[in-house]
């Protein structure tokens, strides 16, 4: 499949179809991988695919100026299309490298099981439905849905539906839903004082670094509301209700266009669990509206369209 | 058995009556995990595991001296002109246990703007009563590269006294003269042996050679002055960021920080936070911002660390603690940066 990715990619630059391959490359420390953004076709040779492409790439889309070669698994590429939908990138300015995602690892889990830091594994491999870890020369194996992100092992599109290229044959998503919805389940069965509390006490460590919101290719704005001061929606501030409040208006400015990417709550330097809140949005969009984001380019996007048969009298 | 002047050691046991003895004349912090996320947070009284597991914390412990927040003082509005109320000086006497070399060395850089550039009173009065217990490092990150920077991991410039692992037990020695004086009023410490000293010796060395992550920081700052306006290189490098705030505000060394003023009917409230030069908005201003494009705000951070603070106080902002690295979504690595510096144009 890598050499496949390499020979389109380095085709699209030399036809002259794009100006710009973003995809991955190996990063600097170990199981890491890192967006490579480049204009060079001598570069496309190091374009990897493996089970550690955690970026949704989709999120540089909005500031490359210019046409783009991408790289998409699945739920990257419903961010492109949310993006396409909200008019924020066109269509013809895009060719979607498709994926077929079976699915990210997740270090952390991994560091969970095995009791060490990523740096102090030897190796993590992929074998089918099972992964592979060794440390100190010893190896143990795990079923992979043990350490595949939580927002894998809900997902719904691993094969992007939208793309130009799709390298290699589309595969069936590795489902584990209760795991996938497990601390979000934890959290709604919880009575509401605790529940208060539990969200202030992880609330309490944010710093406000914004990765959150950087990552995420549903938050386009040129400017975010936190950091307009006239008014003044919010002190930047990092007190936990100020940050509730953040999350809280972000949630509801992505609802809609949100894809499920776990990005969010992966970037978090502090561990806030940000994928209980926006997948409970996911969640209540897809029962109130019947509505996915990123489905389908065609369909107005949710948020930002009205019909005349609204069911509500507010909105006329 | 010859005794080694002044150094005592401690076994991993009996760290809590360690801690506990301490408790008695400080607020102790250790390092503790919340919700995962590594910090100093204060003893609770028991818990020492943090000895089997503690490698670095997440959120550096300049924390303790610069907080994510705080108060600078209170206001209110009384007819034409304010009332202002200062806040309650933070006279608690803190011991921060077990700071790694890195850290502990990144706050003697941050003394350069605080104490030397101007005197900042909030920084100064909690530098003044905070006690730095340092811990070397026996087991580096693969993101580390202290050792680039002058240090290393059992570099004790820094912290008052010093302890390192020995295997059992830590070897203790006093570094300051506070430092010193805390471990002659100490009791249940046992003398350090000579082998005790050669022991720590090895893990000094063993430990030297585990961060194998290097820049070469001889003449970086002409080299960066000499790449500063290459506006394509910096555009290349800075592709990928994504304009977080993690590797600044995470950075042990980074000071920036904001103010802003909430008013409440006729209270108010000056606060200051956290600030980064990542940030767009960090440099608006109305007619202009100097550095709108996201390659000049990478440089920025860079040339800051490594050229700017360099001429102005003689030493590199970065001590290669390695968070930056660590923590960056997308695995912007500033050592990647700093070794492919084209040369000069």
């Amino acid at each position: 499949m890598e050499q496949k990715l390499r020979r389109e990619a380095k085709a699209l630059l030399e036809q002259g179809q794009v100006d710009y391959i973003v995809g991955f490359e190996p990063g600097s420390l170990k199981f890491t991988t890192t967006p490579l953004i480049t204009r060079d076709k001598e570069e496309v040779d190091r374009l990897v695919i493996n089970p550690f492409i955690v970026n949704n790439l989709a999120n540089f889309l909005t500031e490359l100026k210019g046409r783009v070669g991408i790289i998409a698994k699945g739920c990257d590429s419903r961010s492109i299309v949310s993006l396409i939908q909200d008019n924020k990138v066109a269509r013809e300015d895009v060719v979607i490298l498709g994926i077929p995602c079976p699915g990210i690892i997740d270090l952390s889990k991994v560091e969970e099981l095995i009791g060490k830091d990523r740096d102090e594994l030897e190796a993590i491999s992929r074998e089918g439905d099972k992964v592979v870890i060794t440390a100190d020369g010893k190896t143990s194996e795990f079923s992979i849905t043990e350490v595949l992100f939580d927002n894998c092992l809900g997902c719904e599109l691993p094969t992007p539906q939208e793309y130009d290229i799709l390298l290699g044959e589309p595969t069936l998503p590795v489902t584990d839903r209760s795991a996938s919805q497990a601390k979000i389940e934890q959290l709604k069965g919880m009575p509401p004082q605790p529940r208060w509390e539990f969200w202030s006490n992880e609330l309490s460590r944010c710093i406000r670094c914004y990765a959150c919101r950087n990552v995420c290719p549903a938050c386009f704005c040129q400017r975010c509301f936190v950091e307009e001061t006239e008014p003044q929606w919010l002190m930047p501030v990092p007190r936990w209700q100020d940050n509730l409040m953040f999350q809280v208006i972000r949630n509801i400015h992505v609802a809609g266009r949100c894809t499920d990417c776990g990005e969010c709550e992966r970037a978090c330097p502090v561990n806030i669990p940000l994928r209980s809140l926006t997948k409970e949005m996911y969640d209540i969009v897809g029962e109130l509206f019947h509505f996915k984001a990123g489905m389908d380019k065609d369909t107005a996007p949710l948020m930002t369209h009205y019909e005349q048969e609204e069911a509500e009298d507010f909105i006329r | 058995m010859r005794l080694i002047n002044n150094s005592k050691k401690v076994n991993k046991k009996d760290i809590g009556k360690l801690l506990s003895q301490w408790s008695e004349e400080f607020v102790v912090f250790v390092p503790s995990k919340e919700n995962g996320v590594v910090m100093m947070a204060k003893w609770d009284g028991t818990d020492t595991s943090f000895v089997d597991w503690y490698r670095n914390t997440v959120i550096p412990p300049k924390a303790h001296f610069l907080p994510p927040m705080e108060e600078m003082f209170r206001f209110q509005k009384d007819k034409g002109s304010y009332q202002l109320e200062q806040p309650a000086s933070d006279g608690q006497k803190q011991l921060i246990f077990a700071i790694r070399p890195c850290d502990a060395n990144a706050l003697a850089i941050l003394d350069k703007v605080f104490e030397d550039a101007y005197e900042d009173p909030y920084y100064l009065s909690r530098r003044k009563n905070r006690l730095l217990v340092g811990l070397g490092c026996t087991n580096p990150y693969d993101s580390c590269f202290c050792t680039s920077l002058g240090s290393s991991p059992s570099d004790a410039a820094n912290v008052d006294l010093m302890l390192t692992d020995i295997g059992d037990e830590f070897l203790i020695e006093g570094v300051t003269d506070a430092g010193k004086q805390l471990i002659a009023q100490t009791s249940g410490l046992e003398e350090a042996t000579e082998a005790d000293d050669s022991r720590a010796k090895e893990v000094r060395e063993a430990s030297y050679h585990k961060v194998t992550r290097r820049i070469d920081t001889k003449d970086i700052n002409s080299k960066l002055l000499s790449c500063f306006e290459d506006e394509d290189y910096w555009e290349k490098v800075a592709a990928k960021c994504i304009s977080c705030g993690i590797c600044t505000l995470l950075c042990p060394t980074c000071y920036c920080f904001d103010i802003s003023d909430e008013l409440v009917k006729q209270q108010g409230t000056r606060f200051r936070c956290w600030d980064s030069c990542a940030f767009p908005i960090y440099t608006k201003m109305p007619m202009e911002n100097p550095r709108e494009e996201k390659w000049r705000r990478v440089r920025q951070k860079v040339c800051h660390k490594y050229e700017f603070y360099l001429m102005n106080f003689g030493v590199i902002a970065c001590t290669g603690c390695g968070r930056c690295i660590r923590l960056c979504p997308v695995n912007w690595d500033i050592t990647q940066t700093l070794n492919s510096l084209p040369a000069k144009t």
